[in-house]
């Protein structure tokens, strides 16, 4: 069995197996394909609760995943922001002396969450300029009608 | 309604997010999908062959109590029961209750048809170029239980 705790290196070989068969086409296409098929508790909690599914869907998954953290939810703005100080995934994929991450792996959080959010209504806006330190900070704002 | 904020170190928690097992059923299925059931198997080598090098140098340098100790520490972390029977030669793995499938099967997320590749072909990878070889002696698809030999080549 590969344990959840292996996970990440297994997602970072994924995407550079598929960027290997067809190009980083491959890579973007899966992971469309993840957030259309998988992210269907975020989609569920926004339908149902708005801004602060956000803040159910990631308050749930960043503990668990052993975060660095700050999240802050102002529904009266409609906004909700995580300042992500150190990324559980890619913080360890760089601890591994022995695996080079995909070069692109922080790309697939714009993707998987943009894809859902933004037909729903809300703008997603994401800073990865510090991804090489295991930080990013994603801010999504609940259109103005 | 007031601002709520929420900080945390990674320290406060521990480190276990079941839902990834869910990714990677989604991931070894599009692979199923897009190129094929030896794609799948391609793929798990590639990762097995990179990810567990260090298993691999400690199985060789100290025999079948490094694949225990590995597994047991994530069977540990997950929840899972299992049953090992370890001897010079052999290791045997009886899995009653498999994390992985249980969480997938709980959570109502479709378990890949090759899901069980994760088990056989990482069991052959690990043993690739080793003293070392594997066999899956039972698995099934339900509920995901199972049961693994590791052996040393005659």
């Amino acid at each position: 069995m590969i344990s959840c705790t292996e996970f990440i290196p297994a997602y970072s070989e994924l995407f550079k197996f598929l960027e290997a068969k067809d190009g980083p086409k491959a890579v973007l296409d899966f992971w469309n394909y993840l957030s259309d098929r998988f992210l269907n508790n975020l989609r569920d909690l926004v339908t149902a609760n708005g801004i602060r599914g956000c803040w159910l869907y990631w308050s749930r998954t960043l503990n668990e995943e052993a975060a660095d953290f700050t999240m802050e939810l102002d529904e009266e703005a409609g906004t909700f922001r995580i300042v992500m100080t150190h990324c559980p995934s890619k913080g360890r994929l760089m601890e591994y002396k022995h695996i080079t991450p995909y070069h692109d792996y922080c790309g697939h959080c714009d993707v998987l969450y943009r894809r859902v959010l933004e037909p729903m209504g809300y703008e997603y806006t994401t800073d990865l300029s510090k991804c090489d330190q295991a930080k990013c900070s994603v801010v999504i704002k609940r259109k103005e009608q | 309604m007031p601002k709520q904020t929420m900080t945390r170190k990674a320290s406060d928690n521990v480190y276990l997010h079941k839902d990834f097992h869910g990714a990677l059923s989604n991931g070894i299925e599009y692979i199923h999908e897009k190129y094929g059931a030896e794609a799948v198997r391609d793929y798990l080598r590639q990762f097995a062959g990179t990810y567990y090098a260090p298993l691999k140098e400690d199985l060789i340098r100290r025999g079948l109590i490094a694949l225990k100790e590995h597994y047991d520490k994530i069977f540990k972390a997950e929840g899972g029961k299992v049953r090992f029977t370890l001897s010079d030669c052999e290791l045997q793995i009886e899995v009653e209750t498999n994390p992985a499938v249980q969480h997938l099967r709980a959570q109502k997320i479709p378990v890949a048809r090759l899901f069980s590749e994760t088990i056989r072909t990482v069991g052959e990878e690990l043993c690739a170029g080793t003293p070392f070889a594997v066999e899956l002696l039972a698995y099934d698809e339900a509920s995901g239980r199972y049961a693994q030999r590791f052996y040393r080549k005659a």
